[in-house]
């Protein structure tokens, strides 16, 4: 690490590009590879961010319709508390706060949940059974919890979820953060379709499918069921 | 209205799931963010649906937004400004890059404050330094950054061949350095 860093005009080029997302899915997962082992790159990055989000000042702030806070809010809160959580997986941070803090944050956003009363499961496998995520869909909150329970992420790559319906093209779910559980929230058309589907879990580039196109290859592959 | 020291206040009590100071930080900073997406997306259909996604990823990121050395409010811009990037490009079936900026966490110290203020220029600097630029150029830059327009489209709207436009940005974005590093 050094404290006087010194770029080319390539670097400061390139980070550039990156904050104004101008590089392709392969140059910006390259990037980040950089990011990650040199800090010097990262103030270069950061300084070019914190410029080009001046750019933003110059419009006018435009109030959202109220409906966007209530949809945030039934999003993040809407689930009823839930208690005798026993996945034993807490949102970074939570896990280490005080007693006290734990007591008074149960029942907000614990992250992913797992359905008490799923309308529908899933369990995808891979071809060798080395690979497995189940799925379980709580239609009361749209919500669809992944548990990733065997198999790892290709190096470099993230998993996608997607939804197969009939003949049709594979419908992009979204990308799984990372971690072993996931929660996806489903828009209601995608919910509509979820009984009777297939869904198939794909090793994507960083940030998902370039053009919401399965590219990678499918790592495992379940039906919906009745649960 | 964005206040630094109170955003990164609100941030750090975010990190420790404080719903008061969400609404707090949603008050204050929906509506820029707001505007921030619709320029992008030119919907607003869209661009409500990105703010949701934009809000969710800032609860949940919250506890993480100290390790990735972005000032609060430049944090929160950039979480917008990419996830409606993000959209545009899925919308257009572009292959281009994806910046979840909450993703880019870093196992070693971020820069410090006085370093970010380092890294950053002044505020409206860029602005001066913009005027720097030839007009169409200083365009160029302000459309890939506030509109997510790629290569390509750039290419296309000044009518100039795909490497002719990778050669203005790469000028104008290394003038534009010079100029802010002064």
């Amino acid at each position: 690490m050094s404290d006087t860093p010194q770029y080319d005009d390539d670097d400061r080029v390139l980070a550039a590009e990156y904050a104004l997302a101008l590089l392709s899915s392969d140059e910006a997962a390259a990037f980040e590879a950089r990011l990650r082992s040199e800090p010097a790159l990262r103030a270069l990055y950061a300084g070019w961010v914190e410029d080009f989000a001046q750019l933003g000042d110059a419009l006018e702030p435009v109030a959202p319709p109220a409906r966007v806070e209530a949809a945030i809010n039934e999003t993040l809160f809407g689930a009823a508390p839930r208690r005798g959580f026993s996945m034993g997986w807490l949102w970074g941070g939570v896990a280490v706060a005080g007693l006290a803090a734990l007591v008074y944050f149960a029942g907000v956003d614990r992250g992913p949940q797992v359905p008490d009363n799923p309308t529908y499961v899933a369990e995808m496998v891979g071809e060798d059974g080395s690979f497995v995520v189940t799925a379980a869909y709580d239609a009361a909150r749209g919500a669809l919890y992944l548990d990733h329970r065997a198999g790892e992420v290709p190096a470099g790559r993230v998993l996608e979820l997607w939804l197969i319906e009939g003949e049709n093209a594979p419908v992009s779910m979204g990308v799984l953060p990372e971690g072993r559980q996931a929660e996806l929230i489903v828009a209601a058309p995608l919910a509509e379709k979820l009984r009777g589907a297939t869904f198939a879990i794909t090793d994507e580039p960083p940030g998902g499918a370039p053009g919401g196109v399965a590219t990678g290859s499918v790592l495992a592959v379940g039906q919906v069921s009745d649960a | 209205m964005t206040d630094h020291t109170h955003i990164e206040g609100l941030l750090a009590r975010l990190a420790l799931r404080d719903r008061a100071a969400f609404a707090e930080i949603y008050r204050l900073t929906s509506a820029k963010l707001f505007a921030v997406c619709l320029r992008v997306l030119k919907d607003q259909g869209e661009a409500e649906e990105v703010l949701q996604e934009s809000f969710v990823k800032i609860w949940r990121a919250a506890d993480r937004y100290q390790s990735n050395g972005l000032s609060p409010m430049t944090w929160l811009i950039t979480i917008a400004r990419n996830s409606a990037i993000d959209r545009l490009r899925r919308r257009m079936s572009r292959p281009e890059q994806s910046v979840d900026v909450t993703r880019l966490v870093f196992a070693d110290p971020a820069p410090g404050p006085e370093a970010r203020a380092i890294a950053g220029s002044e505020t409206g600097q860029i602005m001066s330094c913009f005027g720097e630029l030839e007009p169409r150029r200083a365009e160029a830059v302000r459309l890939a950054y506030l509109d997510g327009e790629t290569y390509e489209a750039l290419a296309a709207r000044f009518d100039v061949p795909l490497n002719t436009m990778r050669t203005w940005l790469r000028r104008s974005l290394l003038k534009l350095k010079e100029c802010l590093s002064r």
